[in-house]
């Protein structure tokens, strides 16, 4: 695990991230906060929609998160050329220019900058493409904010550690690669839907996240649940009792059972 | 009745009448003109019988000869006039009775008065007519034998192109993006049918492309209000001190979004399989085993409803494309799911000819109407397109949806295509 770390903070593919990591320099430096594990995040919006771009952006900004946007194809290909970013939202209608051109672009710039397409396309072709290109997700527009931050998330991991991260919140470890999740160095035992739907909360600590997003997160947006979200009531109610029980805070809070907030 | 076939009657019926006609005229002209004859030659006889009884004072022998005979008979009253008539008369030679011409006349020999008959007979003038009218008969029927043989080849031959457009227009797909193909003919009416075919073939397409692009750009114009009334919420949701009421009310409103949005992409996607854009991507799939990965994603769902699942699968492979697929499926899956009550049963079986899905709970449903967009019943929470997309996708691959109710339950059959299997 340190080595992976160390190969990283020199990958002369992700220059600046070194720095993030620093603090990693022993391992009983993994004891601290998660906050420390997650590092400050630059992101670049490219979005026309303002009402849409508004709402990532304050979504986005916060635990010091840098969050920068671009209404259009011109002002995304100067942003993309003049500043490095960890992630990058690319919308792919934009009204002067194809959002695939900023990845052409940025291809052709060599550089290696993760990115997440968002689009209102539920093309296959432009999926295919977008994904050929070099980018690393592909979300169909309309979405839940959370998804987006815990795909955001899910990406910027994937640069830094290719995959091999051991999460940090506190007295809890979550080992990515082996799916495992401890509690003060005690495994706790969870499924499927309890691991994914902690990983979810921790993407998105500190927000309150709507039933409808755990359901479609849970279930992709495939199984019409419609109103029924009994059995996302059953899975936090179990994920939570087996932290409780093994000797973790409670972190989950309900919002009058619409929605779950993680925090501490 | 076919048009050939009708022209054929008509033609044949109007040629008959005027043979017919002509026949008869002809008949009769002949006729007349032999019996006429006749009478000039039985004149010429009363004639010699005249000249006879005026140079001997007497009557000649009563005579039979071969074609005809001469009687006399004593009469008290003078008769003045002459007749010609038709007449059988007996043949003393030939021994038969033969038809013929007949003049009665009167002539007084030394103040007796006597009525001759003078008979000639008609035999050969009947056997003339006779084969004049055999021999027209003939011509009739050559006559119609060749007009419908030419006209059988003539017709196949002219309504050639008559026949290339219709099969076209019998298997015209709208969403075809080919053209009908038309040869130029030398008929002017073929001609201007086909260039009607053509425009009128064009203008559907057209105007068939234009809704639906329509349809597809409302659809998707909509995802981006859709997708910031989605973030607003998130957002609101990230606001301090939401009361109770008011998360009551976004919930509502998160449902309602979230129903907006599925309906959105569901005329989306149906407006894809019309246009072919997903079809042609197709790719050989283990259907046990997607209906497996597809029962596994469900079982939560259906235990929660107590409803019990079982599964009959056996291997079979199938072309199809691996999204529409699996939409197929999901959509199958989750109508079962959603309309089975709590504690009731859903059986899915798989074999080389279909795939059947039953379950149990309601009445029987409209089979008729099912599969129309839009048709939901009142209890229904779906967006009433699941089953159109399903019915489309399995149009789009030659497959048969089918819906019978069989008490107690509904069945859904999926018949796979025969070249498929």
């Amino acid at each position: 695990m340190m080595s992976k770390n160390h190969v990283n903070l020199f990958n002369p593919k992700n220059p600046g991230s070194g720095i993030k990591f620093s603090c990693f320099k022993n391992s009983s430096d993994f004891r601290f906060t998660f906050k420390q594990t997650i590092r400050i995040l630059k992101i670049l919006i490219v979005e026309d929609e303002a009402g849409l771009r508004k709402t990532i952006l304050d979504y986005f900004t916060g635990e010091g998160n840098i969050c920068e946007t671009a209404e259009n194809y011109q002002e995304a290909i100067e942003k993309v050329a003049l500043y490095q970013y960890d992630c990058i939202l690319l919308d792919l209608t934009l009204p002067d220019g194809n959002g695939l051109d900023v990845l052409r672009n940025l291809k052709k710039l060599a550089k290696d900058e993760g990115v997440l397409i968002i689009s209102a396309r539920h093309s296959l072709d432009d999926k295919l493409t977008g994904l050929d290109l070099g980018a690393d997700d592909y979300l169909v527009k309309p979405f839940h904010l959370a998804e987006l931050k815990a795909r955001v998330t899910a990406i910027v991991r994937r640069k830094n550690f290719e995959g091999n991260i051991v999460i940090r919140f506190n007295e809890m470890q979550i080992n990515q690669q082996s799916k495992e999740v401890s509690v003060l160095d005690q495994q706790v035992p969870l499924t499927r839907k309890e691991y994914d739907l902690l990983l979810y909360f921790l993407a998105n600590k500190g927000k309150v996240i709507s039933k409808n997003a755990i359901a479609e997160h849970l279930w992709g947006d495939g199984v019409d649940l419609v109103d029924n979200f009994d059995f996302i009531y059953t899975h936090i109610k179990n994920l939570r009792k087996k932290l409780i029980q093994a000797g973790a805070a409670d972190y989950i809070h309900s919002l009058y059972g619409m929605g779950y907030k993680f925090s501490e | 009745m076919k048009l050939s076939s009708k022209y054929n009657q008509v033609n044949l019926i109007a040629s008959l009448l005027v043979l017919c006609i002509t026949g008869i005229a002809y008949y009769f002209t002949i006729s007349y003109i032999l019996n006429r004859q006749i009478d000039q030659e039985l004149k010429l006889e009363e004639e010699e019988i005249r000249q006879f009884v005026k140079k001997h004072g007497e009557l000649p022998d009563m005579l039979n000869f071969k074609d005809g005979k001469i009687a006399f008979e004593e009469i008290s009253v003078q008769q003045t006039d002459r007749k010609f008539s038709d007449i059988d008369y007996l043949n003393a030679k030939e021994k038969e009775i033969e038809p013929g011409r007949s003049l009665r006349s009167t002539v007084t020999v030394k103040g007796k008065i006597y009525q001759m008959l003078i008979i000639k007979s008609k035999l050969e003038t009947e056997d003339l007519i006779r084969m004049i009218f055999l021999i027209t008969l003939g011509i009739i029927g050559l006559l119609l034998t060749v007009l419908t043989i030419v006209n059988r080849l003539l017709l196949k031959k002219l309504w050639a192109p008559f026949f290339k457009l219709l099969q076209q227009m019998k298997t015209f797909n709208i969403t075809d993006q080919r053209e009908l193909l038309v040869d130029t003919t030398r008929i002017d009416e073929f001609d201007e049918l086909n260039q009607a075919a053509l425009s009128m073939s064009s203008r559907v397409k057209k105007d068939y492309k234009s809704l639906k692009s329509f349809t597809e750009n409302a659809a998707h114009e909509m995802m981006t209000p859709i997708a910031v009334l989605n973030g607003k919420l998130d957002s609101l949701l990230q606001t301090e001190s939401i009361t109770e009421n008011q998360a009551g009310l976004m919930n509502d409103m998160y449902v309602a979004v979230s129903r907006l949005s599925r309906l959105n992409q569901s005329l989306l996607l149906l407006v894809k399989i019309e246009n072919n854009l997903l079809q042609d991507d197709q790719e050989n799939l283990d259907l046990r085993e997607l209906l497996e990965q597809k029962i596994r994603q469900f079982r939560e769902l259906l235990e929660s409803k107590n409803i019990q699942l079982q599964a009959n699968l056996q291997s079979k492979e199938i072309r199809m494309n691996k999204y529409l697929t699996d939409i197929l499926l999901n959509n199958l899956l989750s109508n079962a799911w959603r309309h089975t009550s709590s504690g009731e049963e859903v059986k899915i079986i798989l074999d080389q000819q279909k795939l059947t899905i039953l379950n149990t709970g309601g009445t029987a449903l409209d089979a008729d109407k099912i599969f129309l967009r839009f048709h939901k019943n009142a209890a229904s929470e779906g967006s009433g397109l699941g089953l159109a997309i399903s019915k489309q996708i399995c149009d789009s691959y030659g497959f048969k949806l089918e819906y019978t109710y069989q008490m107690p339950y509904h069945r859904f059959d999926v018949v796979f295509k025969a070249s498929n299997q």
